[in-house]
């Protein structure tokens, strides 16, 4: 379904202490097209769109950036680790080789 | 009602379809898949890791990385991987970037992942696409530039590489 492209869910821990490193996973709907090959079996060279870089912010600071090339999965899911110094936002930005962007945030609370 | 409901959220799906059309070849789409392309490349291994790090000499970190993938992955086509790195996160001394690489997969060089001392920790995961059944390698390069790293051998029932 095109209207769930872009869709964006991240998961993070609850019950966080200062101090605590926790993990954050992330996933975006994004469907990926299959490789065509033509009668003699070479592949079809197509413009393939795919999730080619994905950048987390936490508190408005970089943590971690992929980037990835056409070997990574449809739909993909990354996760990752950060260092919860203060209650704040998380926000995860997908950027797929069309110029898509899909962004999707979660905020860290102390227990 | 119910057909108006259909048309609306059909003309919605149209309408950002269209914007993302329009910003793709304005912005973002051309260098974003240039870069990409940069990044993999459809190569053997040996000239991916020669391409990429040069010549220089990787230690083995089987003891340091903990490369985490199920021995067996019965669809190719969404594999997950984690890779974790028992190393320091200060500022002083970090893992500065993990990289995933497929040995068969037609682009071996699945990603790579930035990542800074506020990480905390050394961990990152992601899914992957395996063609056939390969090794998959974590390479781990910290701040002072040391290459380490691990494989692990994954056995592929059904490639996901559109074979």
């Amino acid at each position: 379904m095109a209207s769930d492209i872009g869709k964006i869910r991240i998961r993070v821990p609850q019950n966080v202490k200062a101090g605590d490193v926790v993990r954050v996973r992330c996933l975006v709907i994004h469907p990926m097209e299959r490789i065509e090959r033509d009668p003699q079996g070479k592949v079809i060279d197509k413009n393939y769109n795919y999730i080619t870089r994905v950048t987390a912010t936490y508190l408005g600071k970089p943590v971690v950036t992929f980037d990835l090339t056409q070997s990574v999965s449809e739909n993909p899911a990354f996760s990752f680790a950060l260092k919860a110094t203060a209650p704040g936002r998380v926000t995860v930005t997908f950027v797929d080789t069309h110029g898509g962007k899909y962004e999707g945030s979660a905020d860290i609370t102390f227990a | 009602m119910g057909m108006n409901m259909t048309r609306r959220s059909m003309l919605e799906a149209l309408g950002a379809l269209g914007v993302a059309a329009a910003t793709g070849t304005l912005a973002v789409g051309a260098p974003g898949r240039a870069e990409a392309q940069a990044l993999g490349a459809q190569e053997s291994v040996q000239d991916a890791l020669k391409r990429v790090f040069g010549g220089r000499p990787m230690k083995d970190g089987a003891g340091m990385i903990k490369l985490d993938i199920a021995p067996i992955a019965e669809n190719g086509a969404v594999v997950p991987v984690s890779v974790e790195v028992n190393a320091p996160m200060t500022p002083a001394s970090y893992v500065k970037s993990i990289w995933i690489v497929a040995d068969k997969n037609r682009i071996p060089i699945i990603t790579r992942a930035t990542l800074t001392p506020d990480a905390g920790q050394a961990f990152v995961a992601a899914n992957v696409r395996l063609g056939e059944t390969t090794d998959v390698r974590a390479i781990v390069e910290q701040s002072d530039g040391t290459l380490l790293v691990a494989k692990r051998e994954v056995k592929v029932t059904v490639g996901g590489c559109g074979g």
